[in-house]
């Protein structure tokens, strides 16, 4: 066995950058797309409607139950299967799609209770004043309870994303090249060498990105609860 | 002006209100009288819509209409004529006080947003509030911030203003700016119901005092009536223990 080579890390590190952006990039259409899916699926359960908050039960059930690298499988073998039965060819998508769909449909589901949790959190009375005062639902809606949410939900929506882009990580294992995959690569072009100097150097980049993330998703949250900034200090 | 006969309303198997009938003319300070559970606030709170009464009819100046089948477009244009101040004040917390007050003006009646920072201010310095322009409701006391709920009830220029309970959340030392103003705008004619546990307030303002209980109008009247010849025992029996100097003349 070799000795440990600090020195190397940084080598290492000099070749994983290029493939930061994959691995951001899932992050972002990640967000994007599961973000998006939660929301409706918050909406659903906030709503009326039973059956409409049954199926949103359900989903979120279901996904919550499964391990994400399970579900990275179904989606990477099933999807392609189901598709292919209404004539829809997938298998020449990249990888990329797969990694996607797959933690979109378990991020929506964390974002689910999220932005439930939020809303609910927005004091009923809110919505009667808006009322007395004669604004619509709508009106009220973006007026008032979503800027008072998304407050709210900040902290919870920077903790899922931090947890996200670190489930990310196992996207290598159906061959999606971001800087886990790549890293990978490079333990194995080195017969198994450098493992650790390897995994050292990945450590420090999933480091910087959550130190990121969670920095600025402190300044947001600083900039957005004006109005809730002096109640801690009441 | 506004008249409510016959609402009912239950909540659950609990009836809340068994036909409760009110008529306010312009320029009455009707204040409510009455214990917990008596149904005053849901009385109040049904008059916005705020619970969707069961049965009864209102009428508001021209409009008419049945509770049970109210139609959205009615429900706002009745809200467009009153305005509500509530217990907790329910201020927008995202919202300096000047953009609480000018919030219905500019969203909801689209008035341009100079106009309504103009009327903003006015109503705030009516309620002597000229200095806190800025301030975030977390910012204010309890008894600024129900003054804030008041500016912002004048505001939008109603023809009634309904105050729920609107000091009964505040320390004793904050009742009486909040009382102090409500006492400034009856005297200018506004037109308001007021469900309260101020007696003096009761006393000294209103022009007819109405007293409730168990989801029913007991017994109303002029505050003279009500505080020294009430009629009914369940009207004395509340007075007397409200009022521990209460004495009526036989």
């Amino acid at each position: 066995m070799r000795s440990f080579h600090p020195s190397y890390i940084l080598e290492v590190l000099i070749q994983l950058l290029p493939f930061l952006w994959v691995t951001v990039a899932m992050v972002i259409g990640t967000v994007f797309f599961g973000g998006a899916v939660g929301i409706l699926l918050a909406a659903a359960k906030v709503r009326k409607g039973r059956i409409t908050r049954l199926l949103a039960n359900i989903y979120i059930y279901i996904t919550r139950c499964i391990p994400s690298v399970i579900m990275l499988f179904i989606v990477y073998y099933g999807l392609p299967e189901l598709l292919l039965g209404f004539g829809i060819d997938i298998n020449h998508v990249g990888k990329g799609f797969f990694v996607i769909t797959t933690f979109s449909i378990l991020f929506a589901a964390n974002m689910a209770e999220v932005f439930r949790s939020a809303y609910e959190a927005v004091d009923k009375g809110q919505k009667e004043a808006a009322a007395s005062i004669g604004m619509t639902s709508w009106q009220t809606f973006y007026r008032i309870l979503l800027p008072q949410c998304t407050v709210v939900a900040l902290p919870n929506f920077a903790n899922a994303l931090v947890n996200l882009m670190k489930e990310g990580s196992l996207a290598y294992t159906i061959g999606l090249i971001d800087i886990m995959g790549k890293g990978q690569l490079l333990i194995g072009m080195n017969h198994g060498s450098y493992a650790l100097e390897t995994y050292l150097a990945l450590t420090i980049l999933y480091w910087v990105l959550t130190f990121v993330v969670e920095k600025s998703f402190g300044v947001l949250e600083k900039h957005l609860s004006k109005g809730k900034k002096a109640l801690s200090q009441a | 002006m506004l008249e409510i006969k016959n609402i009912y309303k239950a909540f659950g198997n609990n009836e809340v209100l068994k036909g409760v009938s009110l008529k306010v003319e312009k320029g009455d300070v009707v204040v409510i009288l009455g214990p917990s559970g008596s149904g005053k606030t849901t009385l109040l709170r049904s008059i916005d819509f705020l619970e969707k009464a069961d049965a009864g009819e209102i009428i508001f100046d021209d409009i008419h209409a049945e509770f049970a089948r109210i139609s959205k477009k009615t429900i706002s244009q009745i809200r467009k004529k009153t305005a509500f101040v509530f217990q907790n004040y329910n201020l927008f917390h995202n919202k300096t006080a000047l953009q609480n007050v000018t919030e219905g003006l500019i969203i909801a009646r689209k008035l341009p947003k100079e106009k309504a920072i103009e009327i903003g201010k006015r109503a705030l310095d009516k309620v002597g509030l000229s200095e806190r322009y800025d301030y975030y409701p977390s910012q204010l006391s309890g008894g600024q911030q129900q003054r804030v709920g008041i500016a912002r009830a004048i505001a939008v220029n109603p023809d009634i203003i309904l105050f729920d309970e609107p000091t009964s959340a505040l320390d004793p030392e904050l009742i009486g700016e909040v009382l102090g103003v409500m006492k400034e705008l009856a005297k200018e004619g506004t037109t308001m119901i007021v469900v309260t546990h101020e007696m003096h307030f009761a006393q000294d303002v209103a022009n007819r005092v109405v007293f409730m209980d168990g989801g029913r109008v007991v017994e109303e009247g002029t505050p003279d009536e009500m505080f020294s010849r009430p009629k009914e025992e369940r009207t004395r029996q509340f007075l007397r223990r409200i009022l521990p100097d209460f004495d009526y003349v036989i």
